[in-house]
């Protein structure tokens, strides 16, 4: 059996962003405006250790997004997956969540022999999280989310502990399965020296909407849902109220005040 | 297609206080599309919490009393939304923001190929539409989201709107079955360990959190003291978090909780970007920092400028003195 994690390029964390005529752009003062979305981060390690450790013949990573994107399959095949591909074509741009699933639902269609598809909580740019399961429902899988250790996978079965509210869940439920996992499963690798001058020379396929049978529209045409009218938070700056005081005690009980007054308390 | 469904999330007969929310915008939106709004109560023993969603103000209760409810799996709970869906073409099915309420609708949303917006902060009701305010780019923008064609699935962020309040309204819940038997339902729940007693972090009213400026774990002593006197929870940075000084549970921010309670307290935070993506809807922030040029300043409504280690103890003892 093979695993697949899924994986999105994002703006890095530290992006600032600007909105003109609505269209969203973003400078990083650090320099790498593009990065593996944080969270999948997680997602990827563990497809890696589930091919380790459960058994698993191969990780790969797939990715839908614009070329550019290749750059988090490469680190992918860095950190230790075996394959990567990389989805794209001009008539999926614009899609929305449940377009996003049918296009990615048709990509693991397209793989041999998929048992466990890994996806992270969620993207840092459309703070959705609802690809885990929309895919898992495109594809008929079964669904299991936040999950924050694998404990066993073995005789078409997978066993796991995920979040629910305050507390952990174990859950079992039969392969073919989706996860999707929380910071707390594992630490993830950096990718070793090696990895990166092989993951440099990997030919990395490409596959257009011609390569794939997806089920049903893609595209911004076919999206029903919008959220094209992006805007800056209105500032919170510049409103800040220092308190001055002699002593501590003094800023304390007028801040104390203060906070009654708004009704905080 | 017409209705306002809201599915509720509910324990011991109690509506959370997400899905009270939930019923708050779920009636703001049925007045404003001039049509019904409807409690969806699925669960085991669930006659109590169908009650309950009536005196929170839903004109119709759809239940579901079967033991294969009795815990959120997204299958069972999912294929249930699906089906009434189909039959019953509500105009728009909202939930609250929480893992089981995003889980349970998309798997619906998915099933009918319709539309999805999440993290709403606020609704509007725009001719035939609700439309969602909600916030992207990890919270450093705003968008209007909403569903173009066909049933309007939506999620609201947790603590962003008012909960409904409990009235007198009472009324006949209507009963369905569920739409799978137990032999088809793949995800069986072995077992479940609550980390009871501890206030959640994105239900509390108000959070005080440490980061590096605390200096180690015995640092957090103060601010849990004031937490306490408070009646709140204790939040952190991740710098304090990958330093080991407390859980990853406690971690606000890009990649830990997002929260926004009515008063958030900063104690030796400096304010880092992806700190603010998981606090800066809070009401009231209060930033103590021992350096003026902190930029939690910039997004603090007071801001304190000395040692948490003085400043904190002097809010603990007038907090309590005045909450007595
Ligand atoms: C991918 C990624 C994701 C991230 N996600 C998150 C996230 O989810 N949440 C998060 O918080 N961070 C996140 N960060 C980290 C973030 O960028 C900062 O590193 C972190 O928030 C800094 O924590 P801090 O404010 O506690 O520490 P510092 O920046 O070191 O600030 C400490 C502050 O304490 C003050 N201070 C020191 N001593 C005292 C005292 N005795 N009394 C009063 N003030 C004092 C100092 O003046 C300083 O301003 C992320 C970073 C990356 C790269
Ligand atoms: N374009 C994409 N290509 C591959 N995986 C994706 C893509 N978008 C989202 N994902 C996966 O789905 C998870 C949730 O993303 P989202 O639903 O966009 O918040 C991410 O953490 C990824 O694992």
């Amino acid at each position: 059996m093979n695993v697949v994690v899924c994986t999105k390029q994002t703006p890095s964390t530290t992006a600032v962003y600007e909105v003109k005529d609505g269209v969203v752009s973003w400078e990083d003062p650090g320099g790498k405006p593009l990065v593996v979305n944080p969270w999948d981060e997680y997602a990827i390690e563990e497809a890696i250790r589930v091919a380790e450790n459960h058994g698993a013949d191969k990780a790969i990573a797939l990715t839908y997004g614009a070329s550019e994107a290749t750059e988090v399959l490469k680190t992918c095949l860095a950190m230790g997956c075996k394959e990567a591909v990389l989805v794209s074509d001009e008539a999926f741009a614009g899609s929305d969540a449940v377009a996003t699933a049918r296009i990615l639902a048709a990509a693991v269609n397209k793989l041999d022999d998929v048992q466990l598809l890994v996806f992270g909580k969620q993207a840092i740019d459309g703070d959705t999280g609802l690809t885990p399961v929309m895919v898992a429902r495109k594809l008929g899988w079964t669904p299991i989310t936040y999950v924050s250790a694998i404990k066993e996978i073995g005789d078409g079965q997978i066993t796991v502990e995920r979040v629910r509210g305050n507390g952990k869940e174990t859950v079992t439920a039969p392969l073919p399965a989706v996860i999707s996992v929380v910071k707390e499963i594992n630490e993830p690798r950096y990718p070793s020296f090696m990895g990166i001058r092989k993951a440099g020379k990997a030919k990395i396929p490409t596959w257009t909407a011609s390569d794939l049978e997806v089920d049903g529209p893609v595209g911004g045409d076919a999206s029903k849902a919008d959220w094209s009218n992006v805007f800056t938070m209105p500032a919170r700056e510049g409103s800040v109220e220092m308190i001055e005081g002699e002593t501590v005690e003094e800023k304390a009980s007028q801040l104390v005040d203060k906070l009654f007054e708004e009704k905080v308390i | 297609m017409s209705g306002v469904w809201v599915y509720v999330e509910h324990s011991g007969g109690e509506i959370s206080t997400v899905s009270r929310e939930a019923l708050g915008a779920g009636r703001k939106a049925a007045d404003g599309l001039g049509q019904p709004l409807t409690a969806l109560v699925f669960g085991h023993d669930v006659a109590e919490a169908a009650k309950s969603a009536f005196s929170y103000g839903a004109d119709a209760v759809l239940g579901a009393d079967d033991e294969t409810l009795a815990d959120v799996r997204i299958e069972a709970h999912g294929e249930l939304l699906t089906k009434l869906v189909t039959d019953r073409t509500p105009a728009v099915v909202m939930a609250g923001g929480t893992n089981n309420g995003r889980d349970v609708l998309a798997w619906a949303a998915a099933g009918l190929d319709a539309g999805m917006v999440v993290d709403g902060i606020d609704i509007d009701v725009d001719g035939d539409t609700v439309k969602v305010t909600r916030p992207v780019y990890a919270a450093k923008l705003l968008a209007t989201a909403f569903v173009t064609e066909g049933t309007q699935f939506m999620t609201l962020r947790s603590r962003a709107l008012p909960a409904a309040e409990a009235t007198d309204n009472s009324g006949e819940a209507e009963w369905v079955e569920a739409a799978m038997a137990e032999d088809d339902i793949r995800t069986k729940i072995v077992g479940y360990e609550s980390a009871e007693g501890k206030i959640s972090l994105t239900d509390a009213n108000i959070i005080v959190s440490g980061g590096r400026g605390v200096g180690g774990p015995e640092g957090f002593e103060p601010i849990q003291e004031l937490a306490a006197a408070l009646g709140g929870a204790v939040g952190a940075s991740r710098a304090a978090v990958d330093s080991g000084w407390i859980p990853y549970e406690h971690q606000v921010g890009q990649t830990g909780k997002t929260v926004s309670p009515d008063l958030y307290i900063a104690c030796g935070i400096s304010g880092a970007i992806q700190h603010q993506a998981g606090m800066r809807t809070s009401k009231v922030i209060v930033a103590i920092n021992k350096d003026p040029e902190a930029p939690i300043f910039k997004i603090a409504q007071y801001g304190i400028v000395g040692d948490l280690f003085e400043v904190a103890p002097a809010l603990t003892k007038l907090f309590k003195e005045r909450l007595d």
